[in-house]
């Protein structure tokens, strides 16, 4: 009896042992930094073009310092995530972490990062340097825990297919429109309907991202703002404003959002198989898409949306950048790698050209840089050109939450008829600010 | 011929209990660490996170991560599931969109699985040996598809715009038609939302054949004495069936009921990828509301709550089935 009650124990400690020993044990790469060799590892999700740029910089960081070697480590994308959520409390990361900017703070907040040493940048020095959405997503309660590389945009200009325009007769498209009723007159022209059935989106504005960010622009562009002191308000003249703009796109017909969003004829689909004639989505759809659709990205160009009254203000969500592990044995080397990707201009956009990446960096996005930039992908022109009036998102604590189960859903369900606009902005009202308590 | 001649001879009974104890040493541990692992350890851990606000992105405690920044709060997890207020947080009203989706779900595809294999076992059964199998292999095709592709399959087949069955209802309407079946939430048949029925009919499709080929191996292992008597007493082909074969088959249906009920309890993955809940919460069943708060919010803590109602709630039905259906009789 003493003998089985023995090996139950011995059994249930080493189950306790095996499943509890990871949340405690530490990295064992890194190391001394001064002089002495040093392994850091970098982990990335899979985009072949981001991590072709990663390992051009890795290997002339390497030449440059023969006592560092970097190992890049790649996931695909959802296995990254989970990868993440569970390695950061277990401390099995690895030193330098590739992270979306609207990541950073629900990490960072959970002591799983390293904020950036005043020795490395002070915040002042960061924000001087990059676009304010884009630092906004690595700085939490002040502190700056990563560095960005990318503009990740979705609003500010559209993807319009010129040869349609052509056919139905409207003259010079690219030149870009004045007011929104001349956005207006253009995109219904561009639609087509039969039997009731709108087979081709004049604008097809209805997909998650590009839905959310029109909304959160077009209070903005109209002098108001969403995430006060108070809290999140949206029940408001501004508020009520971008919503009638965003039932006009569907009352005049510029796209049926029963037909036309996320979960059917998603815009990038939509454009590329000439469904939809005018797009609201980010420039990388065009690397994403353009092998397979060369015709159609033959007649593309991005044009610049109107603004309301002048207003060019608009929402940005950060983008991918880097952070390091506060568990890396090897801080100083991590961040001094960080900073040689992303803070030497020649570097950062090095790797904006490999990834097709819109800059992070305010220098790169005028002179030299945005002119090899331009050259390399002309698509870029437009957005290079409105940069500059972009704004964070704001400081949400569960930013896709926010922005896919509750804007979004609430949006599309207004556009649909099944809700009233005053409903629309009190639910979204109460429920966002039930995800800021 | 002498004993010392025997070709074979049984081993003393000692050393047959001692090559036994040894065979067990060296294979049960490994089970037993095993399972313990595997299965023991995460539905111990599922079950302890449930009281608990924890969330991974939170270090927590050294203890398990559990603690600190991931407190103990006892039972206010499930207290919140009890809040059916109007103003209710999203969460849990989400989770009562969840739960009464899912038993929605369950609840319907029960009887249709049953109405349609059981009959059509029967159907297979008495046709000829040759085309038994055809039919059999037929039907059980789609068990053997992984549900992501058969949800991908049946979202081509829904297109609004390019699909199938629009196609055909098109055709004989002789005009363009473009109903959205999964995405357009004012659509609603009978009380039950268009888009639930579109993926109710898909995982039938899909889960058909599982139930079909356990009928047809019970339909296979009733004596054939025993129809044979109720014919000589003059039944008919009906009330053989249904006097004779229903009854008997009645252990066959607890099972098939209680597997059914289980599976359509634990659907996910073709919901997660022909919906992924919507139109507007439509399909939301209780295993996208665990992965959306366990994996996409990081509300842990919350989603393994939700997680221990799901196998109460399983645990329930499938004891009231047993209670109902149970039999104490064998043929």
């Amino acid at each position: 009896m003493k003998q089985k009650l023995f090996l139950f124990l011995l059994l249930t400690a080493l189950s306790l042992s095996a499943c509890t020993g990871g949340a405690t044990s530490t990295q064992e790469t890194g190391g001394e930094t001064a002089g002495e060799s040093v392994t850091l590892r970098l982990w990335t999700h899979q985009n072949d073009a981001f991590n072709e740029g990663y390992q051009a910089l890795i290997d002339a960081y390497m030449a440059e310092n023969p006592n560092v070697k970097i190992e890049l480590e790649t996931f695909d994308y959802d296995t990254y995530i989970q990868t993440l959520q569970t390695a950061l409390p277990a401390k099995t990361e690895a030193d330098i972490l590739q992270m979306f900017g609207s990541w950073v703070c629900s990490y960072a907040e959970g002591g799983n990062l390293a904020e950036v040493q005043a020795t490395v940048m002070s915040l002042q020095e960061a924000q001087n340097a990059f676009f304010a959405p884009q630092i906004a997503g690595y700085t939490c309660n002040g502190k700056l825990y990563g560095l960005p590389q990318e503009f990740n945009i979705e609003y500010g200009a559209v993807l319009v297919n010129t040869a349609l325009a052509e056919e139905t007769g409207i003259a010079n498209i690219t030149g870009g429109w004045a007011t929104w009723d001349d956005f207006i007159a253009d995109a219904k022209a561009l639609a087509v309907t039969q039997d009731g059935v709108m087979t081709r989106a004049g604008y097809n504005f209805t997909g998650s991202d590009g839905l959310t960010a029109t909304f959160y622009s077009l209070i903005l562009q109209n002098g108001g703002t969403y995430l006060t002191d108070e809290g999140f308000k949206v029940n408001t003249p501004e508020g009520k404003a971008a919503l009638d703009l965003l039932k006009r796109f569907v009352d005049e017909g510029l796209v049926d959002p029963v037909l036309f969003n996320d979960d059917q004829n998603w815009v990038g689909d939509s454009y590329f198989e000439e469904t939809s004639a005018i797009g609201l989505v980010g420039p990388w759809v065009v690397p994403e898409y353009g092998a397979d659709y060369g015709d159609v990205l033959e007649v593309t160009q991005y044009v610049p949306l109107p603004s309301v009254g002048g207003n060019n203000s608009f929402v940005a969500a950060s983008g991918w950048g880097l952070a390091v592990s506060v568990n890396s044995k090897a801080v100083e080397a991590a961040w001094d790698f960080v900073t040689y990707v992303t803070m030497n201009a020649d570097n950062s956009v090095q790797w904006n050209l490999a990834s097709g990446t819109l800059p992070a960096l305010k220098a790169n996005a005028t002179g030299n840089a945005a002119a090899s930039l331009t050259e390399a992908f002309p698509h870029f022109g437009p957005f290079l050109d409105i940069l500059q009036y972009a704004q964070p998102e704001g400081a949400f604590p569960d930013r896709d939450l926010v922005w896919y189960d509750i804007s979004y859903p609430r949006l599309l369900e207004f556009l649909q008829g099944n809700m009233t606009a005053e409903e629309t902005l009190e639910t979204l009202e109460r429920e966002v600010s039930e995800t800021l308590q | 011929m002498t004993s010392s001649k025997r070709l074979f001879r049984f081993p003393r009974r000692e050393t047959r209990d001692s090559a036994k104890h040894t065979f067990l040493g060296l294979t049960v541990p490994p089970l037993v660490l095993y399972m313990g692992f595997w299965t023991l350890f995460p539905m111990v851990w599922g079950f302890l996170l449930a009281f608990f606000d924890y969330s991974a992105r939170r270090t927590g405690s050294t203890f398990l991560g559990l603690g600190e920044d991931n407190p103990f709060v006892a039972l206010q997890n499930f207290g919140e599931m009890l809040n059916f207020a109007e103003d209710a947080p999203l969460i849990v009203r989400q989770f009562h969109i969840s739960v009464k989706t899912t038993l929605l779900f369950a609840f319907l595809i029960l009887p249709l699985n049953l109405l349609i294999t059981l009959p059509l076992a029967a159907l297979i059964e008495s046709v000829h040996e040759r085309v038994k199998g055809v039919f059999r292999t037929f039907f059980f095709l789609p068990v053997l598809a992984p549900s992501v592709g058969v949800a991908i399959m049946w979202g081509y087949l829904y297109h609004p715009q390019r699909g199938l069955l629009n196609a055909i209802i098109g055709a004989v309407a002789g005009k363009l038609t473009a109903i959205n079946w999964t995405g357009d939430q004012s659509l609603v048949l009978m009380g039950i939302p268009v888009a639930l029925i579109a993926v109710i009919v898909a995982y039938l499709w899909q889960d058909l054949g599982y139930n079909l080929v356990i009928f047809i191996a019970a339909l296979q292992s009733i004596p054939e004495s025993l129809r044979e008597a109720a014919r000589i007493d003059g039944a008919s082909d009906w009330q053989v069936f249904w006097h004779v074969t229903l009854p008997l088959l009645r252990p066959t249906i607890l099972l098939a009921a209680m597997l059914t009920m289980i599976s359509s309890f634990q659907v996910f993955d073709i919901i997660q990828v022909l919906t992924n809940g919507g139109p507007n919460e439509q399909t939301r069943v209780m295993t996208i509301d665990i992965y959306n708060n366990a994996f996409r919010f990081q509300n842990m803590g919350w989603a393994s709550a939700v997680s221990v109602v799901l196998f109460l709630l399983v645990l329930v039905i499938s004891l009231v089935q047993n209670r109902l259906l149970k039999t104490e009789w064998e043929y």
